[in-house]
């Protein structure tokens, strides 16, 4: 695996899904500097979560490059995609995705449990600082016992546990209330430029997406700048 | 090295009660193929142990399996009576180390009363009274060690036989003049000669105003008996001494007036019925444990398809493939051979109870114990849980985490 510089670069990106005649979009260039934070929208079936999966190596291109930190994502085997996810990647959902059954400080953990048998003492007291950050104040409670908002605050905890240099987030506002969908903003985003993180934003939000470097639409196809980004 | 316990338990924790249902589907088929096979091996180690005290059996000519049945087990039956003249000659036989009169028809507060000899009721020496002595006397009783009497105590014989499984109105007994008084108590056999009372054989054909196989008035009990004053028996215990002599009495004793054969073999003929019954049992069990496979299996791949989602995530967040695999296996596995295990101690509880109860109506102690059959089989369960358990791990790797995403 080579060095990141946490630099996103795509080039001549294509997306088809199988059985289909036509792309559902195109990027021909897109780049964007290390902790640089950049907000996506677009219509209901536009293919913006299909962008995000994408970026994070789960649905292979139909053609094109995708280079994070100078590492071309699409030539990487099944099994260095998911160390490169595990090491360099968080993932936000809209609907948090926790797993019941486990605590909140678990569900943090959890990414921990995918490499090593017990996390280590640094690991545990990284969870429990960030847990306390997007304040959760009982992180014993079990998932399934806390409330939406307070789900996706464990859910950006989780996504940041390895400290990743790439977080995307796919509406991860959207099933909250206006009061959470705030909170949840801000942590992410303080919480992503706190860790000079490059951070991805899928989202209808318009709230959100005001406070983000850039935004982007996806439209008919191809993606349109909304906002001072580099495209 | 990863670590898959979290999420397999976090799975268990949400699914209690699946996972209940599962496990005791799982059990339940184990335990009713352990009780099967184990109780029917304990019905064939008890029966034999009940037979060890009898090597050679003679009766008058007619069903085998009857002479054992009341002689060996004790359930008293009207059966043709050999003669005394037979009790004579086996007495007396080269080979022969005791030939004991099996005689009954009275009993004690349902205790069946039994005459014999003392080389019968000590097993010729080798089983002393574990309290008292053994009767040397006319009117002396020697107890099984279930009969609840104290040393001394009186008997008053009625006669008749006690069916405590029946109703009042069937039992036709009326109290004799003669009394014994208690002398010994034996150790325990666990078998249905604990629950008897021995007397000498004498004082059972007087009191059914038989000759008593000594002069008038004589109070001599046991060999040697004057075989023109031999009445019948119902059957004749021979304690051989070899077994080559055992094989010699056998066919001397097998003619128009006696019929001699070893218990041993006529319990076999039992056994090899039984286990055709057996077959079908493990066959009935079998298919039960085929359906609870067939059943969790489905339920398995219903939860499977109804965490795929689940599963995606795990593998978007940065499980490998081989941890999502592990945690389907695990969960799956650890539920089926929790249940063949909890199935093992189930149907091994209930083989201890079947024993306790099945006891107490046919005499003779079960001892039930774990065997190798009942082991092979919760561990095949287990076994083919484990390869049931690849096959929604397997699909889980053909699942493209994107597809699954938008499960």
């Amino acid at each position: 695996m080579t060095i990141l510089d946490d630099h996103l670069k795509i080039s001549d990106l294509r997306f088809r899904f199988a059985g289909q005649t036509a792309d559902l979009f195109r990027v021909e260039h897109l780049a964007l500097a290390p902790g640089q934070t950049l907000g996506i929208r677009g219509a209901s079936g536009a293919g913006k979560t299909t962008l995000l999966h994408c970026l994070a190596g789960i649905e292979p291109v139909s053609a094109g490059s995708i280079r994070w930190g100078g590492q071309e994502i699409s030539s990487l085997s099944p099994s260095a995609l998911t160390r490169w996810r595990q090491q360099h990647l968080g993932l936000v959902f809209q609907d948090f995705h926790l797993v019941e059954g486990l605590s909140a400080l678990d569900n943090v953990l959890l990414p921990a449990s995918f490499s090593a048998w017990r996390p280590t003492s640094m690991l545990r007291e990284r969870a429990d600082a960030l847990l306390k950050r997007v304040d959760i104040g009982s992180p014993s409670r079990p998932a399934e016992l806390l409330s939406r908002g307070e789900r996706q605050r464990v859910a950006v905890a989780r996504a940041l546990l390895f400290e990743p240099k790439i977080v995307l987030a796919d509406e991860p506002t959207a099933s909250l209330d206006p009061e959470n969908r705030h909170t949840v903003s801000r942590l992410l985003l303080d919480l992503a430029r706190e860790h000079g993180a490059t951070l991805i934003v899928i989202s209808h939000d318009a709230a959100l997406l005001e406070q983000l470097d850039g935004q982007l639409e996806l439209r008919d196809g191809a993606l349109h700048t909304l906002e001072s980004v580099h495209v | 090295m990863f670590n898959p316990f979290p999420v397999a338990i976090a799975d268990y924790r949400r699914n209690r009660l699946l996972v209940a249902i599962t496990l005791a589907l799982i059990a339940i088929a184990v335990a009713i193929g352990v009780a099967v096979i184990a109780q029917e091996r304990a019905l064939r180690q008890g029966s034999a142990r009940a037979a060890d005290d009898f090597d050679l059996l003679i009766g008058a000519p007619g069903s085998p399996t009857q002479l054992v049945l009341t002689s060996v087990y004790l359930k008293l039956q009207s059966i043709p009576l050999v003669s005394g003249k037979i009790l004579a000659q086996a007495t007396t036989a080269p080979g022969v180390r005791y030939a004991a009169p099996i005689a009954f028809g009275d009993n004690h507060q349902g205790y069946p009363i039994v005459g014999t000899i003392q080389d019968f009721a000590n097993r010729g020496g080798t089983m002393p009274p574990s309290a008292g002595r053994l009767f040397a006397h006319r009117g002396e009783a020697v107890i099984g060690a279930r009969v609840p009497l104290e040393i001394s105590s009186v008997i008053h014989p009625e006669h008749g036989q006690h069916h405590a499984d029946a109703g009042d109105k069937e039992q036709e007994h009326h109290e004799h003049a003669v009394i014994y008084t208690v002398v010994g108590r034996l150790p325990p056999r666990h078998n249905i000669w604990d629950t008897a009372i021995l007397v000498p054989v004498e004082d059972v054909w007087a009191i059914h105003e038989l000759p008593t196989g000594h002069a008038r008035g004589s109070v001599q009990i046991g060999p040697p008996w004057d075989s023109a004053r031999l009445p019948g028996v119902p059957a004749i215990a021979v304690k051989p001494e070899s077994v080559s002599a055992a094989y010699g009495l056998r066919g001397k004793f097998r003619s128009t007036e006696s019929m001699a054969l070893f218990p041993a073999e006529v319990l076999n003929e039992l056994y090899g019925t039984l286990g055709d019954v057996r077959d079908l049992m493990s066959l009935l069990a079998l298919a039960t444990q085929a359906l609870v496979v067939l059943a969790v299996l489905l339920a398995l791949l219903v939860g499977f398809l109804a965490r795929v989602r689940q599963f995606a995530v795990l593998r978007a967040i940065g499980a490998s493939s081989a941890y999502v695999f592990c945690v389907i296996w695990l969960e799956v596995s650890v539920l089926v051979a929790s249940g063949a295990v909890l199935g093992l101690a189930l149907g091994y509880g209930t083989s201890w109870v079947l024993s306790g109860w099945i006891a107490t109506r046919i005499g003779f102690t079960l001892p039930p114990s774990m065997g190798y059959e009942e082991l092979l089989l919760a561990a095949s369960l287990a076994g083919i849980g484990l390869i049931i358990a690849t096959l929604p791990a397997l699909l889980s790797l053909r699942q493209p985490i994107a597809e699954g995403l938008k499960a």
